[in-house]
């Protein structure tokens, strides 16, 4: 180990430590991005008696996707654009706010966000909260008085570029990607300094292996060796406007130093214009957080046809796979299938379909091919292509999975969902869209849109599953105390068994739930679980007349899902529960 | 690409009403609340293509070619941008209002398009949007 990567643990472990179980510092609670909370007030005995204790409107309508942070007896809320962050006191009574920061943020940005002005919140680091702005700035923000620290612009919201996601700080380093795969930007992750938010380092998603950052002696994929291929895997220059975003979640293993993250789809949808596998698109790759050499990658979906993202979350945890004791990510990604991958080598272990899936036979485990049924490959030539399983939202899409270590279960928010794929030829226009896309959705097999399940990543299987009307574009949360909190787009938020997925408990909040759960300890000593209200993310665009605010903008609803409407409208609410 | 950006001619060639000073294009609701209650002096104007068969077929090809639909979706009925299918406006559906807003973009989040495209396309989109027929129960669902 070298001086610098033993600097990094150290920090690292600092900053755990400050992290206790009472606390919810970092947007999947902890590195390994778990979600996992080893509070155990609230039990499957007692769960039925949670009540809301306190709840309060961000004034913000868009989608809430994201959780609050708590620290210190503060918590912390950002909302959708204009990006407001709040500090709420949790030690006095009706927990008023402590500060309120309120960034301007260029309006162009909403014309530029694929999917709504969504934020997935943000990140507790050495007292400041550093989060994005919707329209490309990286702000680091005083967590005791809510003066701005550093205001550094990341991102160019002219040519699509826009930061949804939430940073992730490791050490000193501040990780943040664009989006914007449907605008045809060329993704990029960078590295920016805690203490000033100046710009480390630059890493590509694509591109010579100069700007990705693979150099021959530290970069070693464990499939595509090699090199060039960020560039080789394109038609000449196809990947300047090759998309490959960065927009969903992070995690981090201190001992191999390698933080995980996924990159998005290919630009432009219609696979005729971009022959070849497309690398780094929808892939995952392990890079150094001190700057951001690449080590290994790996593509779930080589030549995407099907907008199959890669961005949901890299869980780390330590499973037995086949009799052997693991250190693995696993990945719940848009295709439809689950992957356990080691993650010291990128090696896939286990994937095995989470959802229906019918675009692939399944992933050869020798060569981490997917065995593509022709019949599904799309593009401008193939014209609509019918009744592919998964649709472009994904098994899963953003909404992340919780892991609890007691059970060994992970649990999913998924998609039951299918689509008719037909692409046009587009041409790439700065700042315009760059899709070129025709594709109704459909119901998949049982009629319900959405699931959660239990998933046992070890074996590749399914233990349960609570069917959902809607789509559940929620995150899950698993606790000690036996209990997985979710939320569904009719605006219901319920507690479940983590053993058996018997419902425990629920709760109406007001708007569709797609922000994410959290769990900590109150200044009673009591144990508090919190979650946004606020229907939005990719529904707010598919949804039909949900917004109710804007008299000039009337919807039809949507074919496959006609009543949402009817149980729900756009609003943002944070929400408190206790015993 | 089949339609290339070609330069736009200057918009003040299109000012129907000239008078001695160049009088700015009108631009506004059709509900506005004048200060003093009168109008300012204004040119208005007007969509030369109006409910031109061909002009609406042009204007839907256009609203695909420079992907309009990526942003409004198929059919104008509403992505991150608004709908332009439901009969309401944000800003004025009279000619120029439509037409400036193409031209000029709106801040959030309408790109200007006046640098790529020439006017008589713009009119051509601004034709096919005119022409888009609300659904006739529009302002109630029930189920
Ligand atoms: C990058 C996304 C994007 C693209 C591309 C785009 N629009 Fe827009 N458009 C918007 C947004 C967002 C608004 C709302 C702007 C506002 O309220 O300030 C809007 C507003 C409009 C309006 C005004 C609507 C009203 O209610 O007054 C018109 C007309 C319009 N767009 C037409 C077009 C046409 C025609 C094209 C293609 C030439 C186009 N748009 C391309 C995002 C886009």
């Amino acid at each position: 180990m070298t001086v610098s990567t033993l600097l990094v643990v150290l920090v690292v472990q600092r900053a755990a430590a400050g992290a206790s179980e009472d606390q919810w510092p970092m947007p999947a609670k902890d590195y390994a991005a778990t979600r996992y909370s080893a509070l155990a007030q609230i039990t499957v005995g007692n769960a039925k008696g949670l009540r809301a204790v306190w709840s309060f409107s961000t004034g913000v309508l868009a989608g809430h996707e994201g959780q609050p942070l708590v620290v210190h007896q503060t918590m912390y809320v950002v909302t959708p654009y204009p990006n407001v962050l709040y500090a709420f006191d949790l030690s006095q009574e009706g927990y008023p706010l402590k500060w309120k920061y309120r960034p301007n943020v260029d309006p162009a940005a909403i014309g530029m966000a694929c999917c709504d002005v969504v934020n997935r919140g943000a990140f507790f680091a050495n007292d400041r909260i550093v989060y994005n702005l919707l329209d490309g700035h990286t702000v680091a923000i005083a967590a005791a008085t809510g003066r701005e620290i550093w205001n550094t612009k990341v991102a160019d919201v002219r040519q699509g570029e826009t930061t949804p996601m939430a940073p992730f700080v490791v050490g000193d380093r501040v990780i943040v990607g664009t989006a914007g795969g449907e605008y045809g930007v060329r993704g990029w992750v960078k590295g920016l300094d805690l203490a000033t938010g100046r710009v480390v380092w630059t890493a590509y998603n694509a591109g010579p292996d100069a700007e990705i950052l693979a150099r021959p002696e530290t970069f070693r994929p464990f499939y595509d060796k090699g090199s060039g291929l960020g560039q080789t895997t394109w038609p000449p220059d196809g990947w300047k406007h090759g998309g490959a975003p960065v927009w969903g979640w992070l995690s981090y293993d201190a001992a191999l130093d390698l933080f995980y993250y996924g990159t998005g789809n290919p630009a432009p949808y219609n696979a005729d214009q971009r022959l070849g596998d497309n690398k780094w698109a929808t892939s995952v790759l392990a890079r150094r957080p001190g700057d951001g050499t690449l080590v290994w990658a790996y593509q779930f979906t080589p030549a995407d046809n099907w907008d199959y993202d890669a961005v949901q979350e890299m869980i780390l945890a330590e499973l037995t796979v086949r009799g052997r004791r693991r250190r693995v990510l696993v990945h719940f990604d848009k295709n439809g299938f689950a992957y356990t991958i080691d993650r010291a080598t990128g090696e896939v272990l286990v994937a095995q379909p989470y959802v229906t899936v019918n675009w692939a036979k399944r992933v050869d485990l020798t060569t981490g091919r997917p065995e593509v049924d022709s019949t599904k490959l799309t593009g401008a030539s193939r014209g609509s292509v019918q009744d592919i399983c998964p649709t472009l939202e994904g098994g899963k899409n953003q909404q992340p999975a919780a892991y609890s270590p007691r059970t060994g279960l992970f649990y999913v928010p998924t998609n039951n969902m299918c689509m008719d794929y037909h692409t046009t030829p587009v041409t790439y226009l700065a700042g315009t869209p760059f899709i070129g896309l025709n594709a109704p959705y459909k119901p998949g097999p049982g009629g319900n849109l959405g699931a959660v399940i239990a998933w046992d990543a070890g074996l590749g299987k399914k233990v349960w599953e609570i069917k959902e009307k809607y789509p559940v574009w929620s995150g899950a949360l698993a606790t000690a105390g036996g209990v997985v909190f979710y939320g569904t787009l009719d605006g219901w938020f319920k507690a479940v068994d983590a053993k058996t997925g018997s419902g425990l408990w629920k709760f109406k909040v007001g708007s569709g739930v797609v922000g994410n759960p959290i769990t900590f300890t109150g200044a009673d000593g009591k144990q508090y679980v919190a979650v946004y209200a606020g229907l939005g993310g990719d529904w707010a665009l598919l949804a039909g007349d949900v917004r109710s605010d804007d008299p000039a903008d009337v919807r039809p609803p949507a074919s496959f899902m006609p009543d949402l409407a009817r149980h729900t409208s756009l609003g943002g609410i944070v929400w408190l529960f206790a015993l | 690409m089949a339609i290339r950006a070609v330069a736009a001619a200057p918009l003040i060639a299109l000012l129907v009403t000239a008078g001695q000073q160049a009088i700015p294009p009108a631009v506004r609701y059709e509900q506005h609340v004048f200060a003093g209650g009168a109008a300012p002096l204004a040119g208005t104007l007007e969509n030369p293509f109006k409910g031109d068969r061909r002009s609406v077929a042009d204007g839907e090809k256009l609203f695909s070619a420079f992907n309009c639909d990526g942003c409004h979706s198929l059919g104008a009925t509403g992505g991150q941008g608004p709908s332009l299918a439901d009969g309401r406006w944000r800003y004025g559906g009279a000619d120029g209002a439509i037409f400036h807003s193409i031209y000029y973009g709106r801040p959030r989040g309408m790109p200007a398009f006046g640098g790529v495209l020439p006017p008589d396309a713009i009119w051509k989109l601004v034709t096919y949007l005119q022409g888009l027929e609300p659904a006739a129960d529009l302002s109630t669902t029930s189920w």
